[in-house]
């Protein structure tokens, strides 16, 4: 806490320079792939590519001012905060990208029935609740049956199909 | 001009049909506020089922499924901030904060009235205008359309007021990824990455889905309710008055609901011009023209009765290109003409003249439509807005499952679920870190369209850049362009001013 309550605290502006700097990775890497091509492919990407240069430049200028007043500070700030869920939204991400992946090898209704139980179980507040976990595994079947339900067998979406799938199809047709 | 006779007459057979027009409606709700599902790729599913029954059947079931995914499309843009069209893309910039709020219900109530009534005025004038209307597609060139978008991107630095700098970037970066893939004329592969799947551009539902959905619940997980402290004792009020609320608000607005329609059924006319565009530049125009600018963006009514009365007006413009000219406005339009043809029936000026009942009845199926869903819409809306009371333990994972695999639902390509996650990042580092994520869309869905429709105008032109401003119609807009960018500064200088006045009057005395 600043001694002087005159004093405004120094702001953490280090998460707010990650989009820029990824702008200006991505918009070089773009110039890169454009640099040989007709003026037709260009014209349109260098216009809107300096611009957003410009931009950055101008906002980096403002924040490195910033820093140097002391009025900010290279900190992540809220970017990655409130640090008691941090470990739940990292296991979260992790569960995501395993649901994308695991789509091709288990198919859309067991990899969505998994997802969300477990989804539901890193979220939740209650350890080791028998009951509230019956909860979520219900819950989780029921949607990922009305979503089976809803995308492959009404709109005939052409997901990858896992055992679920096989077996509703040999059985049923669906 | 359609006759009395034959309009009592297509308003009478219209409305008996209302065994296929409520399926149909309940059909479309559900499909379009599920990201990556829309009336196009349904009335494709449902080919086999339309080309069967009578034409007029086929149509009117058609007709009633697009317009109410239109409609559909708004409802998880306002309770979970998740829009399930990009014709959606504004709703959440006034109607999640609402919902949050816990006035989701009066929200669903203002969208729904602001729709119907939209869908209600353009489809009259639509009927009663068709072939001036049909005009309008013949003189918006390149040069016009150019405007056109510039109008809708305008609207970045109308959402980045509170940080201009951060939204321009967030804008500009969204044109830059707009700009992934071949160009259009050699076929040059740009920023692609490698990626085969990119050429033909940034598709536009995983964009949708990750900087909207993935990103958003990867936030909301923060607390156990999306609702606010003083949202969730407002749901614990029970009855019909914020639904009745709502309503009443949209009614009370109807001017409001006339011009920012009228902005959609010119904007649809255009073949090729989208719902997207249309509810951005109705947006952007209704906060220029507000004497309340600085409450868009915090749930503001005419913030969420814009872009919705807007996006309806598209459905009825979208048809008259198809009807006057056999050139289709959009996907479903053409898969209405597909149908058509299978039927015998030609489109174009002969129609009118052919098959009245035809050309007529569709746009009538639209206005009775529009009538069926006051009665079968407007009273879900009660219970739709429960969904903002679920916890988010539970919404987090549904609503990365289910849009996530509606990512993959318009090419099925596992990759585009990659990229919808990539989005998720983006939109992510941009939501903690006060970037719009609006900004970065309106970026991706009108870059691409705007280059295409700025080297089409070089093209012929042979690379002379007069040629944005050869047009009187093109001129005359650029004009509006202008001055409607530079009303919000001149109304907030005389805003500044009257303060300054009446602060020195108060110290004066």
């Amino acid at each position: 806490m600043a001694d002087d309550p005159r004093e405004e605290p120094s702001r953490a502006v280090g998460g707010d320079l990650v989009l820029p700097i990824a702008a200006v990775a991505f918009t070089a890497y773009y110039f890169w792939s454009i640099w040989n091509s007709p003026w037709e492919a260009q014209v349109a990407a260098f216009l809107i590519g300096s611009i957003l240069l410009f931009l950055i430049a101008i906002y980096l200028v403002r924040t490195l001012r910033e820093v140097l007043t002391g009025r900010a500070n290279l900190g992540l700030g809220p970017l990655i905060g409130p640090s008691w869920i941090t470990p739940r939204r990292l296991v979260l991400l992790g569960l995501t990208l395993g649901y994308v992946i695991g789509l091709d090898w288990l198919g859309f209704t067991l990899t969505s029935f998994l997802f969300l139980f477990l989804g539901m179980v890193t979220l939740s507040e209650a350890r080791g609740d028998v009951r509230k976990f019956f909860h979520y595994g219900i819950t989780a079947a029921i949607l990922s049956l009305a979503g089976w339900l809803l995308f492959i067998v009404a709109f005939d979406t052409r997901f990858p199909a896992g055992p679920f799938e096989r077996v509703m199809d040999a059985m049923f047709g669906l | 001009m359609i006759g009395g006779t034959l309009f009592l007459e297509m308003f009478t057979a219209s409305l008996a049909m209302w065994w296929v027009i409520i399926p149909a409606i309940f059909i479309g709700l559900i499909v379009g506020a599920i990201p990556g599902f829309s009336a196009a790729n349904t009335i494709i599913i449902l080919l086999p089922l339309t080309l069967a029954v009578d034409v007029e059947v086929g149509l009117v079931f058609m007709v009633a499924l697009y317009c109410s995914s239109r409609m559909g499309a708004g409802v998880p843009a306002i309770l979970v901030n998740i829009p399930g069209t990009a014709g959606a893309a504004a709703t959440p910039l006034d109607g999640y904060p609402m919902a949050k709020q816990g006035k989701g219900s009066q929200a669903l109530a203002m969208s729904f009235v602001a729709s119907v009534a939209g869908g209600l005025i353009t489809t009259l004038i639509a009927v009663l205008t068709l072939p001036w209307l049909a005009k309008v597609g013949y003189v918006m060139h390149s040069v016009e359309m150019i405007v056109v978008m510039l109008f809708g991107i305008s609207l970045i630095a109308t959402i980045a007021a509170k940080d201009t700098l951060k939204g321009l970037i967030a804008g500009f970066f969204g044109l830059m990824i707009g700009a992934i893939g071949a160009d259009h004329i050699y076929a040059t592969p740009r920023g692609t990455f490698g990626f085969l799947e990119l050429y033909d551009g940034i598709p536009l539902i995983p964009a949708l889905v990750g900087l909207f959905a993935v990103s958003e619940a990867f936030v909301f997980i923060e607390n156990r309710s999306i609702l606010s402290e003083e949202g969730r004792a407002r749901m614990k009020v029970r009855g019909w008055g914020q639904t009745i609320e709502g309503a009443i608000m949209a009614l009370k607005r109807w001017w409001h609901v006339v011009w920012t329609s009228l902005i959609g059924l010119l904007i649809g006319v255009v073949p090729g011009a989208g719902a997207s565009i249309a509810s951005f530049v109705a947006y952007q125009q209704s906060k220029t023209f507000s004497k309340t600018p600085e409450l868009y963006g915090t749930g503001h009514p005419e913030g969420l009765i814009a872009p919705e009365a807007a996006n309806n007006g598209v459905t009825a413009g979208t048809l008259i290109p198809l009807l006057v000219l056999g050139i289709p406005g959009g996907a479903t339009a053409a898969i209405m003409l597909v149908v058509l043809q299978f039927h015998g029936v030609q489109m174009g000026p002969r129609l009118f003249m052919s098959s009245p009942e035809i050309a007529y009845g569709m746009i009538m199926a639209m206005f009775v439509t529009y009538i069926f869903m006051v009665f079968t819409v407007l009273p879900l809306s009660r219970y739709l807005s429960q969904v903002t009371m679920v916890s988010t333990v539970y919404m987090a994972p549904v609503v990365l499952a289910f849009t996530l695999v509606g990512s993959f639902v318009p090419r099925e390509y596992m990759f585009d679920m990659y990229l919808a996650l990539a989005f998720g990042l983006i939109g992510y580092v941009a939501r903690k870190t006060g970037y719009h994520v609006s900004a970065i869309l309106i970026g991706v869905i009108l870059g691409p369209l705007l280059e295409a429709y700025f080297l089409r105008a070089l093209r012929i032109s042979q690379g002379d850049l007069t040629v944005l401003f050869s047009s009187t119609l093109g001129n005359v807009l650029w004009v509006l362009l202008v001055i409607s960018i530079c009303i919000p500064y001149v109304a907030e200088w005389r805003r500044k001013r009257a303060r300054e006045a009446t602060s020195t009057a108060t110290q004066e005395s």
